[in-house]
């Protein structure tokens, strides 16, 4: 019960890269430990908002103080190793006296009083206090410590593992382990019986969502392999994917990163409370554009998320909606099992007919998605090339027949996205990736033609495959023109072709401009910078 | 600089240069006269007219490249000249027969560590301190994140391995030359029910034991053996072997590299390996540090790695005279 033996186990989760054997460890360890020891465990291996007791930042800092290492040397490892944590867990190994006791502590004692209370304290206690810390904790549990300290927890254990490792344990499925674990996540002795509970009560669930059904992309062969007949085809809006749940007077909404925004929407919820029925949908949360009838600008979304609480001129200005496109569950009844065509007619019908007495039509903040009329697979591409004029992403496509699942199930939702916009920018910086990507230059920025004068306009990690990273890198090594710590100014010579789903006027970049989602489709070995783009034409690209 | 014109030693496009004896240490292109100070692959070329280093690596440069190579081969701590300047061959402790080089010439003493380690290791003789006015040091590992724990405590880590994973074959991949035998000379072969060695790593053990270095028992991996055979027993190979084309034939199998870059996970997760044992034939941070206090050097530079941090932390706590070389290779 205790860190010693959660730093054994995820040594074991750590160096093995068998599922089954990841599985297997952690079986036995649920078997072995006690409830809350479990909880605490799962907690941390999910990484479900850990509290973060002190930033990896702050850590490093203290390090030096405490050690007298100069911080550019602590910050020159940083960027070879990639995680706080494990610099600073890797250079105590030199400075730990090994006469010192060394104790073993247990998770509930380590993260329900030890680190709140060191998080409560004054900068001068809290350093000499984390040195305590430090000097207690043996080699082996140093790196698990320090990694508690900074809450970040990425080791390759997923949500799915502890999943199938609590559905092995049990014997009971998978679908359900994981609805259990949607949601708020309190981790007290409590929610360990309950996940582990072997009879089903759905009453237990009543104020979790489900588990969210997503969509893979697009695969052209299904067009030759099966009939369009058997699918529906609705917009892909640009907004936050949600579930609005309403069980008698409880009403919830949750996004797909499982975070509760009853408090962001209180138009949404004022509305709900005035419907008749119950009901789970399943939809897209977006700021709507009465006049055009369309939605606006994601940007504005991401505004409207930063307000917890927001006033009623933010609320007038910035309006809401949510548009329904599944039910899941009508007056108290899970209808996931049924087909797609008849969760639609549910929603038309039984649910969308209900609320139109409730909503008066001025202000419809809950919506339901239009199916789109696609007879043949030309107008699908038709379709798919005039999404941007009506503001989505594209479209989904939906096997009529598919029962609602959880995570991505191949043949029943699949996203066919608008052809990215693209332009061609020079490599100008790179810097160390954090993560598997420490030490090799992953984080890249690229400029395009002012003028005579290249500017810088995006910064793209992705998009490179590995053996291109790893050229890339050694390029990057050779050609460094100057170093601003992690930073290195490259020489102007390679380009690269950059995707992004849009392109806006921006007052905080230098550019002028203000990409979404860049990234990165093709090294253009086969161009020179002087045919790289312009400022010029990207800004023809921005449309209003 | 090293490259002023009056320094003994200079660093050219290929490699460390003593111009007033015409010959060049590890060079990277064929050269008139070279001095070897060891047998890793990347410390020589081949075509060079002269090759002088130690007996040990003579033995095994001679395996490795071909035994119609020009060498010379010279006891350590024997003094030799070339056009004058004085010469001789010290233990660096970094494999069977790497040596570091001490060149005097007049009253001015530049000694050239190459590849060095402080850590005991049976297969080798042991790093020899040196007092010298100029110091060329290796910094491949110049990070103070860099400690290596006991040579026995990562043996023990290994055997729990191999051991703990019954119905598995656990591959160790390792250089075949110097890593692998420091291992197999550490290594208690009852512990295991069997310890398989890759031709590569067979080659060069077959040296060290004709030297009277005693190395645990193994027998041959050959790629017709049943692999059912291999369960539960350990398998030392060379890290070009780590591809799933490889490794898909081994039905259970857990895979390990035992380098000193494996302190850092992302490493270990890039190239897939399961598990990573910190191992290494070179110094740590500390070790060199005490490498370059010791030798009491009045110049230091630095070859390889991370030398630039090493070099600026030395400089300012210690007001050290000290520099990074460029890489030239």
């Amino acid at each position: 019960m205790s860190l010693n033996k959660f730093s054994k186990l995820f040594e074991e989760l750590d160096s093995n890269n068998s599922i089954n054997k990841k599985i297997n460890s952690l079986t036995k360890y649920f078997k072995s430990s006690s409830n809350l020891n479990n909880i605490l465990t799962i907690y941390l291996l999910i990484g479900k908002r850990n509290k973060r007791f002190i930033s990896g930042k702050s850590l490093r800092e203290y390090y030096a103080d405490i050690y007298k290492m100069p911080i550019w040397l602590i910050e020159t490892c940083y960027a070879k190793v990639g995680d706080s944590a494990e610099v600073i867990s890797l250079l105590l190994q030199d400075n730990l006296l090994k006469k010192d006791i060394k104790e073993d502590i247990s998770l509930d004692q380590l993260l329900n009083k030890i680190l709140p209370n060191l998080s409560k304290l004054e900068e001068p206690q809290k350093k000499s206090q984390i040195k305590l810390l430090w000097e207690k904790t043996t080699n082996d549990n140093q790196l698990i410590f320090n990694k508690i300290l900074t809450g970040s927890f990425r080791i390759g254990v997923s949500k799915g593992l502890v999943t199938k490792a609590i559905s092995n344990m049990i014997g009971i499925d998978e679908s359900i382990i994981l609805h259990r674990l949607m949601g708020d996540f309190d981790p007290i002795e409590e929610t360990y019986i309950f996940l582990i509970n072997q009879k089903l009560e759905q009453k237990e669930l009543a104020y979790k969502p489900y588990p969210f059904q997503l969509a893979n992309t697009f695969d052209e062969k299904i067009k030759e392999t099966t009939s369009i007949n058997q699918y529906q085809f609705e917009s892909k809006w640009d907004g936050i994917r949600s579930q609005i749940i309403k069980r008698s007077n409880n009403i919830s909404i949750w996004t797909r990163g499982e975070e509760l925004v009853n408090k962001t929407f209180p138009e949404l919820i004022k509305i709900i409370s005035d419907f008749k029925n119950d009901f789970v949908l399943d939809g897209e949360i977006l700021i709507w554009d009465e006049i055009k009838n369309c939605p606006k600008e994601f940007s504005l979304l991401q505004k409207r998320l930063g307000r917890k609480s927001p006033s009623a001129k933010i609320q007038k200005d910035l309006p809401v909606v949510f548009i329904a496109y599944d039910i899941l569950e009508m007056n108290g009844n899970d209808i996931r099992s049924k087909i797609l065509s008849e969760r639609r007619n549910i929603l038309e019908e039984k649910f969308y007919n209900s609320i139109s007495e409730d909503q008066n039509n001025n202000s419809r903040k809950i919506k339901i998605t239009k199916l789109l009329k696609i007879n043949n697979w030309e107008e699908l591409e038709e379709a798919k090339n005039s999404a941007r004029n009506i503001k989505t992403e594209g479209l989904v496509i939906k096997n009529k027949n598919s029962k609602y699942l959880p995570g991505r199930k191949k043949g029943n939702w699949w996203k066919y996205k608008i052809d990215p916009m693209q332009l061609d920018g020079v490599l100008i910086y790179a810097k160390p990736g954090s993560g598997k990507r420490a030490d090799l230059y992953t984080d890249y920025s690229f400029a395009i033609w002012e003028n005579n004068k290249l500017v810088k306009f995006a910064n793209a990690y992705s998009g490179l495959n590995n053996e291109e990273i790893r050229e890339l890198d050694k390029w990057i090594r050779k050609n460094t023109l100057e170093r601003y710590g992690p930073v290195r100014s490259v020489k102007p010579e390679l380009v690269f072709e950059i995707s992004f789903d849009n392109i806006q006027i921006s007052k905080r970049h230098k550019s002028g401009i203000a990409l979404r989602f860049p990234r990165i489709t093709r090294w253009r070995k086969d161009k020179n910078i002087k045919d790289a783009d312009s400022l010029e034409n990207a800004k023809r690209m921005i449309r209003n | 600089m090293i490259n002023s014109k009056q320094n003994l030693i200079t660093q050219k496009i290929n490699g460390l240069y003593c111009e007033s004896a015409n010959t060049w240490i590890d060079p990277y292109k064929p050269v008139e006269k070279a001095i070897i100070t060891h047998a890793h692959s990347d410390h020589f070329t081949n075509g060079c007219r002269e090759y002088i280093c130690s007996i040990e690596t003579g033995l095994l440069l001679r395996k490795r490249f071909g035994n119609n190579l020009n060498l010379k081969t010279i006891d350590y701590d024997k003094e030799f000249l070339i056009n004058g300047i004085n010469f001789s061959l010290h233990p660096s402790g970094h494999i069977l027969g790497s040596s570091q080089i001490k060149i005097k010439a007049g009253s001015e003493i530049w000694l050239i560590t190459s590849d060095l380690k402080r850590q005991k290791d049976k297969t080798c003789k042991s790093y020899e301190k040196l007092k010298t006015d100029f110091l060329i040091c290796e910094s491949t590992f110049g990070l103070p994140i860099f400690n290596w724990e006991s040579t026995n405590k990562v043996i023990d880590y290994i055997t729990k391995w191999v051991t703990q994973s019954e119905d598995s074959t656990s591959i160790l991949f390792c250089y075949s030359l110097g890593k692998a035998q420091r291992l197999l000379s550490e290594l208690n072969s009852q512990n295991f029910k069997n310890i398989y060695v890759h031709k590569s790593i067979e080659k060069m053990n077959v040296i060290y034991k004709s030297l009277g270095i005693e190395l645990a028992e193994t027998k041959v991996y050959d790629k017709d053996l049943e692999i059912n055979n291999l369960k539960n027993s350990l398998l030392l190979l060379p890290p070009s072997l780590n591809n799933k084309n490889f490794l898909k034939k081994f039905k259970r199998v857990q895979t390990g590299f035992a380098s000193g870059w494996m302190s850092i996970r992302a490493l270990k997760k890039r190239s897939g390996f399961d598990k990573g044992f910190i191992i290494s034939d070179h110094a740590d941070w500390n070790g060199l540090i005490k490498t370059i206090k010791e030798s009491k050097a009045k110049r230091v530079f630095l070859n390889h790695g991370d030398g630039e941090s090493l070099a600026n932390f030395l400089r300012d706590k210690e007001d050290l005279n000290i520099k990074q070389l460029k890489e030239v290779k």
